[in-house]
């Protein structure tokens, strides 16, 4: 039989450990990925993860189950995430800038106009990966997270606009111009016509 | 950037689509299923005759299932035990850390109780929400707590008689000899008066 999230929540708020290491079983894997795609370091990542669900044990007893477990649980990994890569560009260890010029403003430049670009020709997996990563690791704060919940965690709208804080109409704003921006990248990352031409 | 004629790209989507059926955001929303059915069902006929826009959905859904294959990282099968762990950790220090408040406010509660002092009562609502919120709340605020509970503890295992204290204060710093003397002298005073009354009680029976 499958206990909702919520329901595991409650009975963690009533000191049910069971209950929490069902929680914990459930969004280990996500909750990893999520963290690593922000801060490029699986150790750090498990780190961050592990006080992540810490911090959920600890205001189990707040908990209200009008709030959705997913969201909430989202909500502390990416005001975690956010800290650490403040903490990071604070000692200058940010090392994924030199991917777009500064100033360039991808907004305004129409690049989905380019119908050279191919991004389901298969590249080779380790260089695909380093690619993806650098690119998100390009995009403004809002739009990665954003990005990052609807492409891999399988988030709704409105959850993410519960995590962020802002309206579903700007998450859909959100959504659509971290795409462009993320096929600007790719393209100058060597994801198009030119590149996959001189691979074959 | 470089400039296409239209002839090289006839169907982008500002030039071609004359419909307007959908904005840009709502076609990225459309591929993500986030639109009312309607709204859904609407853009799906429009896709079927306007090639910009069936072009630049493609294209939205090229770049998502481009991101998806980025691959996903293995969880160490130590880490449930690891987040056990230092949940346990901290629900031990948790506990320490209610006895030795819970023992603090004891021995506190007893004082307040017997003293006559109204604002006592107020100190130990103070100090349980201290105990409460002590883990919630700035360290400002935790600082001026726990500066107020200490300074009550004070007051109250040292009532503020003014002469005691400066008593005490002085006889800390002073030497020996002069602590006998401040003593004795103490001791002829004191006992005076109650010889005096003794006598009187005397001489009346
Ligand atoms: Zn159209």
């Amino acid at each position: 039989m499958f206990v909702s999230d919520e329901d595991l929540m409650m009975k963690c708020r009533k000191g049910d450990m069971s209950a929490f290491e069902l929680l914990v079983r459930r969004y280990q894997n996500p909750l990893i990925n999520y963290i690593h795609r922000s801060v490029n370091d699986y150790h750090r990542a498990e780190d961050l993860s592990q006080e992540t669900f810490l911090r959920v044990f600890k205001s189990a007893n707040r908990y209200e189950p009008t709030a959705s477990f997913k969201s909430w649980l989202y909500t502390i990994a990416t005001n975690l995430c956010r800290n650490e890569v403040r903490n990071r560009s604070r000692r200058n260890t940010y090392y994924l800038e030199d991917l777009v010029e500064e100033g360039e403003d991808v907004y305004h430049t129409d690049i989905m106009r380019d119908t050279r670009y191919m991004p389901d020709v298969l590249l080779e997996k380790k260089e695909q990966r380093q690619i993806i990563r650098k690119a998100f690791a390009q995009l403004p704060e809002n739009q990665r997270v954003a990005l990052t919940l609807v492409t891999y965690q399988d988030l709704r709208y409105e959850e993410v606009s519960e995590i962020l804080g802002c309206s579903v109409g700007a998450v859909k704003a959100l959504i659509h111009r971290a795409r462009q921006k993320m096929k600007k990248l790719l393209i100058k990352a060597g994801i198009g016509e030119e590149n996959i031409n001189a691979k074959i | 950037m470089r400039k296409y004629k239209n002839t090289e790209f006839p169907h982008s989507h500002n030039s071609a689509c004359e419909a307007q059926i959908a904005s840009r955001d709502e076609l990225s929303a459309y591929i993500d299923k986030e639109l009312p059915a309607w709204k859904r069902y609407l853009i799906q006929q429009h896709l079927k005759k306007c090639r910009a826009c069936a072009g630049y959905v493609q294209r939205l859904q090229k770049t998502d299932t481009f991101l998806r294959q980025s691959g996903e990282v293995e969880v160490s099968t130590d880490f449930l035990a690891g987040v056990l762990t230092r949940v346990s950790e901290t629900t031990q220090h948790q506990r320490q850390q209610a006895s030795l408040w819970s023992r603090v406010v004891q021995r506190l509660v007893p004082g307040l109780e017997t003293s006559p002092r109204r604002w006592f009562r107020h100190v130990s609502i103070l100090a349980y929400k201290l105990r409460q919120n002590i883990q919630t709340r700035s360290p400002i605020y935790i600082f001026a707590l726990t500066f107020c509970v200490f300074t009550m503890v004070g007051v109250t295992l040292y009532p503020s008689r003014s002469d005691r204290f400066g008593q005490s204060a002085h006889a800390w710093k002073k030497s020996d000899a002069m602590h006998n003397e401040k003593l004795i002298s103490f001791e002829v005073i004191r006992r005076d008066p109650p010889k005096r009354l003794l006598t009187t009680a005397l001489q009346q029976k």
